[in-house]
């Protein structure tokens, strides 16, 4: 199955409601619910309150590195 | 029924089958998952197996409790390997996708007491190693649905240990339906060989999944819903599922069939197959 066509996703998580959300890693899956499943199995370390992934082409550069 | 130490009315034998089979299922699931937990198609994937492998063993553990709430010997946190305290003992062990009454082979296996989880009376579709990716996923569709269904509605059962245990159980499990609804769309949209495989497991697996609440006119099941002990009856548990993945697979152009069962002529209350 090619996985050409996927998309790499961003994720971001917190422990605290007084926490920022931190950039925890990335999973790769071309279906957002199965990048929502992958980033809650892969990043389960932590007792987070709270996980988002943001799909990496949505982001844009203010400051180019 | 005597239970081999008490006697109990026809409803609560009928939970403690209930009970015990959905644990022994959950077990052999976990096994199923974790098996693909090193081989799924993609790294994600495997991870993701391996965690609702962790789910399903531990939803395993928590519900043979259950049983000692019933008055079923002592059972911790195992196996049901006596037939749920209902029977001494019957053949277990790895089955072939079909069932030893359609033609296949039902080889011994390791004791309870040797081999940890993976015993009980599993259905046979899940008591060996799920030969492709297609079949991990109509497990996670069929399998699980039926149980997860059975589950659902025991939330609110009067037998408080289970609808505490159900509670918890439902949160995980909606992750373990996200994955097998997003697999299969990944499936449909690759199409071929894979597509068609998928519509074959699904099928094969409902066949013998479907049959697990048993028959609708069980006197100790309906029991069992008068006295508030479970919800669905088997019937209401059948068509909920079949009405889900219907429209699921529907939803992406492929139709699947699951018929009703038919012939309850050979039904086994006790392993619920």
């Amino acid at each position: 199955m090619s996985r050409a066509d996927e998309t790499v996703w961003e994720v971001f998580a917190r422990k605290a409601y007084e926490e920022p959300l931190h950039h925890v890693g990335t999973v790769t899956e071309s279906d957002e619910d199965l990048a929502v499943v992958s980033a809650r199995a892969i990043y389960d370390e932590q007792a987070w309150i709270e996980m988002i992934i943001v799909p990496r082409p949505s982001i844009r550069e203010a400051i180019s590195a | 029924m005597s239970t081999g130490s008490v006697r109990v009315d026809p409803a609560t034998a009928t939970m403690i089958s209930l009970i015990g089979s959905l644990a022994d299922n959950k077990g052999a699931l976990g096994r199923r998952y974790g098996e693909w937990a090193v081989s799924a198609p993609t790294i994600e994937s495997a991870v993701a197996a391996a965690a609702m492998a962790q789910d399903e063993l531990g939803h395993a553990r928590s519900t043979y409790p259950v049983l000692a709430k019933l008055g079923v010997g002592e059972f911790g946190s195992g196996p049901s390997a006596a037939g749920h305290g209902i029977e001494p003992d019957s053949p277990k062990g790895i089955r072939p996708l079909q069932s030893p009454e359609s033609g296949g082979v039902e080889p011994d296996s390791p004791g309870p007491e040797e081999s940890g989880l993976d015993t009980g009376h599993p259905m046979f579709v899940i008591s060996q190693e799920l030969p492709d990716w297609a079949s991990f996923i109509a497990a996670n569709l069929v399998v699980d649905g039926v149980l997860t269904t059975f589950v659902a509605g025991t939330r609110d059962s009067s037998i408080e240990p289970l609808a505490q245990r159900a509670r918890k159980i439902l949160q995980e499990e909606g992750a373990h339906r996200v994955h097998a609804e997003a697999w299969a769309r990944r499936i449909v949209a690759a199409g071929g060989d894979d597509l068609r495989l998928l519509v074959q497991r699904i099928e094969e697996m409902w066949a013998q999944a479907a049959r697990w609440p048993g028959p609708d006119s069980d006197p100790g099941y309906q029991d069992a819903i008068a006295q508030g002990m479970v919800r669905d009856g088997p019937l209401a548990i059948r068509d909920r599922v079949r009405d889900w993945l219907t429209a699921l697979m529907e939803g992406f152009g492929v139709s699947v069939s699951l018929p009703e069962p038919g012939d309850w002529s050979d039904w086994d209350p006790l392993h619920r197959r």
